[in-house]
């Protein structure tokens, strides 16, 4: 049997297997479930034991479930029907389980969808997971919390086991919310630390403002579907294979935002053909008398909002450097390898709406290229070695908000798992090196550490390698197809966004290969810091280097994913494999896609020539070099001597993060203030407290000890009132009968 | 053949006297006494108007109003017994705990 | 005038006198033997509507048992004379009026009563008899009948405790 075949006889038929794809999520919610409650009493080891064996079972199903989704039956690959009509969702697995709520003709099903998107992305969670829980287990050796850290740990993979599995928005945006909450406990873990505490709150109210966006978004999709299926009618669905009846049960069966219906809307809109069109007015309800392609263009850039804050892009950036007081692992899994890059994936799982509208994709796209080339400047001039990896962070992301946005969605896909490697691959190595140092983070107070920590100094190297784009490695080959897409695509009406952000790429490459240079060499290289806390740094044990080594070797073969390997396609491997994931947005063979039916996309698929490679090689290494140029031979010589006067400008600026947090401070935070402070005056404590809390029951208290006079403890007294009460009610009935 | 309505009036002036009773009269039990005056006032009228409508359900509305009356007593008496035992008066005027 | 009308007459004459005597009477004991005459004189009035049956659970219930019940506590507690002058408070004077104006309201109302009595026809015989009456509680108001039992038990439960000083 060849390699081929095999890929494609799963082990547990996908029939079999769809059944318990809910186990997945339910193994790590289980193992949050055990080490919270009974951590404490359980122990450090079982407690260890308990959390990754959660996650590795999960990464085991999802090994599985990943397999299924390639399995062929006599060449018919495995697919979900669709239930809106038209054409099936192939290579995916699907488990129903039943109605979750339902409102009137809005309804949402709690349904798990893996496809080659999802299954990509469930095994970077739970293996990038599992390695991150087992490095935790020696990094927390020393934490009283250890239980309470599991236990958050196990519930964030859980969560985001959910974003990524759901079959619609509103499952996707539970798991969005549970990852947010995952972080924040996260973040703020050590949160008798005021300063921690805060930055968990600042993450959390940076993610709400994304997630307002998301939100109202949400209820735009859910508008603009009502409208379509009132709209539409069956020469509009006629090009999916569907009818309007069949559309409109699907609809009552699934509810509106399942991603099958709104696919399938997507692929009717673009059509020429029937009632609606993108640039149809909507007939009735709320949105009357807007066009469907400017309503949808508004929701998508809400959408943006909502994976800024999640994804820290601009302007919603500034909680991820802070979000470093975490623990370094939980800086690895969450704010690194896949939390962050939920909104990468909700685009990517959105495609086929983002492609008919180019003022949407051009947003993110410029989003992210400003964004990039922010943090990599702020990343220059930071000496605390997570806050480096955390712009850096910010700026790959930015990049891969880059690919999205210029419809290249397989390479930011890839760009993304590569990412998830070697970003925590580096934050891991970051780890090991503040544990082997005494949790020394400024990385002026380290150096010379290859011969201390070998283990960590060759993984750490070959992930900076990865990152800056060094050519046999994986960074090098998903930021490049990411560039290359972007120079090639061409967005209808805003073509001269592609050439420019091309340049601005190649100069965040160049950035992003100096400010990691920089990291790399004052960190490993030269001679030891005199100010270095201990005299000697130790190597971490074997839990915190097995996962450094397995990763760094991953961040050198998934490099493979970009290679062209298929005999009969030019197609480069991901491509291939997320094609039918991304074929509704950019086509594929035998099928249009939705950009080339909505004219808004001139889609290039072309393969990065050697000329184009070699230009983005000597841009990151002339971006290395120079960094190595400053730091190991201009800098030392010139110890001592003040560097001039606007290189010390420059620099205090970048080592501000350009004041942003400042401008923010200025112009929204302070305002907000003021008003909750005049609030909190007049309403709260003068209108509310004073007026109506304390004026109740001074008037109450008034009115009581005056009418208590009343209460004579004369029994006919009352007898009497009485009596007089019951005169009147009986007077008035017989009046009301006269 | 008596009219019914003077058998109503009839109830309505026991009624009415009762409640003077009660409302005027200081001696506990004198009150209860009353109180069975106003019960057996409602009996009246509902015995009255069982013989308009010539029906029985207001026959059996009349004992269950002698069953309550007579758990009434009972328990009203019992009270007094109490009452007078703590303060050795029967007196309502000299109840007067709940006063403010 | 037939003899109805005189025995109503004659019956309410006295009922009304002598639930005047127990209003007005000095001492508790004679408001309580007014009160056994008052009973027996409404007796007669629930004969009079054909209630021969209330008018023996009247009888035997009221002036036998709740007015012995009365009798008992009066001699136990030695009650003797109410002191002359009660005086004429504010609320005696407003229950007073409160209650002549109830009676004159209700008059207004009852005069407007049509004083139509029914045609017995048929059921001459039965109405008002023991067996009428019981068919009926014991049919259509058994669930009532039941709870006045359970009533009349806890009214005993609760006499004994409220009254014995130690149980």
């Amino acid at each position: 049997m060849d390699f081929q075949s095999l890929l494609k006889t799963a082990p547990i038929h996908p029939d079999v297997l769809q059944q318990s794809l809910w186990m997945i999520i339910a193994l790590p919610l289980l193992g949050a479930f055990v080490c919270g409650v009974f951590g404490r009493m359980m122990g450090r080891a079982n407690v260890h034991l308990v959390a990754c064996s959660a996650v590795a079972g999960s990464f085991i199903l999802s090994v599985l479930a990943f397999w299924a989704t390639s399995h062929a039956d006599a060449g018919v690959p495995t697919s979900v029907a669709n239930a809106f009509g038209g054409a099936p969702s192939r290579y995916a697995l699907w488990q129903d389980l039943g109605t979750w709520f339902s409102a009137g003709d809005f309804r949402v099903n709690f349904g798990l969808l893996v496809d080659h998107l999802s299954g990509t992305l469930l095994l970077v969670i739970t293996g990038v997971g599992f390695l991150i829980h087992l490095y935790s287990t020696s990094y927390m050796e020393h934490d009283d919390g250890y239980w309470r850290y599991f236990a958050y740990l196990n519930l964030f993979v859980a969560m985001m086991l959910t974003l990524v599995m759901g079959d619609n928005l509103v499952l996707l945006f539970v798991g969005w919310e549970g990852v947010g909450m995952a972080s924040y406990l996260l973040i703020g873990f050590w949160y008798t630390d005021a300063a921690k505490a805060w930055a968990g709150r600042k993450a959390f109210i940076t993610n709400r403002i994304g997630d307002f966006g998301f939100l109202i978004a949400s209820f735009l999709v859910v508008l603009l579907v009502g409208a379509f299926v009132k709209q539409a009618n069956d020469a509009d669905l006629q090009p999916v294979a569907s009818t309007s009846a069949r559309y409109s049960a699907g609809l009552e069966q699934r509810g509106p935002l399942t991603f099958q219906g709104l696919e399938t809307m997507a692929r009717a809109l673009p059509d020429a053909s029937g009632a609606v069109k993108l640039d149809t007015p909507i007939s009735s309800g709320p949105l009357e008398g807007r066009t469907y392609g400017g309503v949808l263009t508004v929701a998508l850039l809400l959408f943006l909002l909502g994976a800024a804050g999640k994804s820290a892009q601009l302007p919603l950036y500034v909680w991820l450097p802070d979000a470093m007081a975490g623990p370094t692992p939980v800086s690895a899994l969450i704010h690194a390898a896949t939390m962050v890059t939920a909104g990468v994936y909700l685009f990517c799982r959105m495609s086929f709406l983002l492609v008919m509208s180019p003022t949407a994709m051009a947003t993110v796209a410029i989003i992210g290229a400003a964004t990039s080339l922010l943090a990599a400047l702020i990343a220059f001039a930071q000496d605390d070695i997570k806050k480096v990896l955390a712009y850096s962070t910010v700026s790959q992301l930015g990049i891969m908000f880059m690919g999205v946005g210029m419809g290249i969605f397989w390479a930011a896909t890839l760009h993304l798992v590569t990412h998830a490697f070697f970003k925590a691959c580096l934050f891991l190595g970051a780890g090991s090196v503040m544990h082997g140092n005494g949790d020394e983070t400024d990385i002026k107070k380290l150096g010379g550490l290859r011969k201390e920590m070998p283990w960590t100094w060759v993984t750490f190297l070959i992930a900076t390698l990865a990152i800056t784009g060094i050519v046999p490695l994986s960074g090098f080959f998903s930021k490049d197809a990411i560039y290359h897409g972007v120079h090639h695509n061409h967005l209808h009406g805003l073509e001269w966004v592609s050439g420019f952000l091309y340049y601005v790429g190649l100069v965040i490459a160049a950035c992003t290969a100096f400010y990691m240079s920089r990291l790399y060499l004052l960190t490993f290289e030269g001679q030891r810091s005199p100010k270095a806390k201990v005299a000697h740094a130790h190597e971490s044990a074997w839990p915190m280097t097995l996962p450094l080594v397995i990763l760094a070797v991953l961040s050198v073969a998934a490099s493979v994913y970009a290679f062209p390997l298929l005999a009969n396609s030019k197609q480069a491997l991901m491509e291939n494999f997320l094609s039918p994931v991304f074929s509704a947005a950019v086509g594929s063979r035998g099928d249009a896609g939705i950009a080339k039916a909505a004219g808004t996309v001139a889609l290039d698929t072309s393969l990065p020539s050697l000329g184009s490679y070699a230009m983005a090689w000597a841009t990151v290494v002339a971006g290395g070099l120079l960094a190595a140029f400053l730091y190991m031979r201009f800098f030392p010589a010139q110890a001592g001597v003040p560097a001039p006067g606007f290189a010390r400008l420059i620099r205090r600026t970048a080592q501000n993060k350009f004041y942003v947090d400042e401008l923010y401070e200025f112009l929204i935070i302070r305002p907000v203030k003021f008003l909750s402070f005049v609030l909190f005056r007049v309403v709260d404590a003068f209108l509310i407290d004073t007026v109506v809390v304390r004026g109740t029951a001074w008037v109450t208290a008034r009115v009581g000890s005056a009418l208590r006079y009343v209460q004579t403890g004369d029994t006919q007294a009352y007898a009497a009132v009485m009596a007089l009460a019951l005169l009147g009610g009986v007077l008035y009935a017989i009046l009301k009968v006269l | 053949m008596v009219p019914i309505s003077y058998y109503l009036f009839l109830a309505a002036a026991l009624f009415c006297m009762g409640m003077f009773g009660v409302l005027v009269r200081r001696n506990a039990l004198v009150v209860f006494m009353c109180v069975e005056l106003m019960l057996n006032a409602a009996n009246l009228t509902f015995l009255a108007f069982a013989r308009m409508r010539g029906d029985s359900i207001g026959h059996v509305s009349a004992v269950f109003v002698i069953a309550v009356a007579a758990a009434e007593a009972a328990v009203g008496l019992a009270i007094v017994i109490a009452v007078f035992r703590s303060r050795g008066s029967v007196n309502i005027e000299d109840i007067k705990t709940m006063k403010h | 005038m037939n003899i109805e009308q005189v025995l109503f007459g004659a019956f309410a004459f006295l009922t009304l006198l002598s639930a005047g005597l127990v209003i007005f009477a000095r001492s508790p004991i004679s408001s309580a033997m007014a009160l056994v005459s008052t009973f027996f004189f409404l007796a007669g009035i629930y004969v009079l509507l054909w209630a021969h049956t209330v008018a023996a659970l009247q009888v035997l219930v009221y002036a036998g048992a709740i007015m012995v019940l009365f009798l008992f506590v009066i001699m136990l507690l030695n009650l003797g004379d109410e002191l002359p002058g009660s005086r004429l408070t504010f609320s005696r004077i407003l229950g007073g009026g409160a209650a002549a104006g109830l009676f004159a309201v209700l008059a207004l109302a009852i005069a407007r009563v049509p004083g139509r009595v029914a045609d017995l026809g048929t059921q001459q015989e039965s109405f008002g008899t023991l067996k009428a009456i019981g068919a009926s509680i014991f049919t259509t108001w058994l669930l009532p009948f039941e709870a006045v039992s359970l009533l009349l038990l806890v009214a005993m439960v609760g006499a004994v405790v409220v009254a014995k000083s130690r149980i």
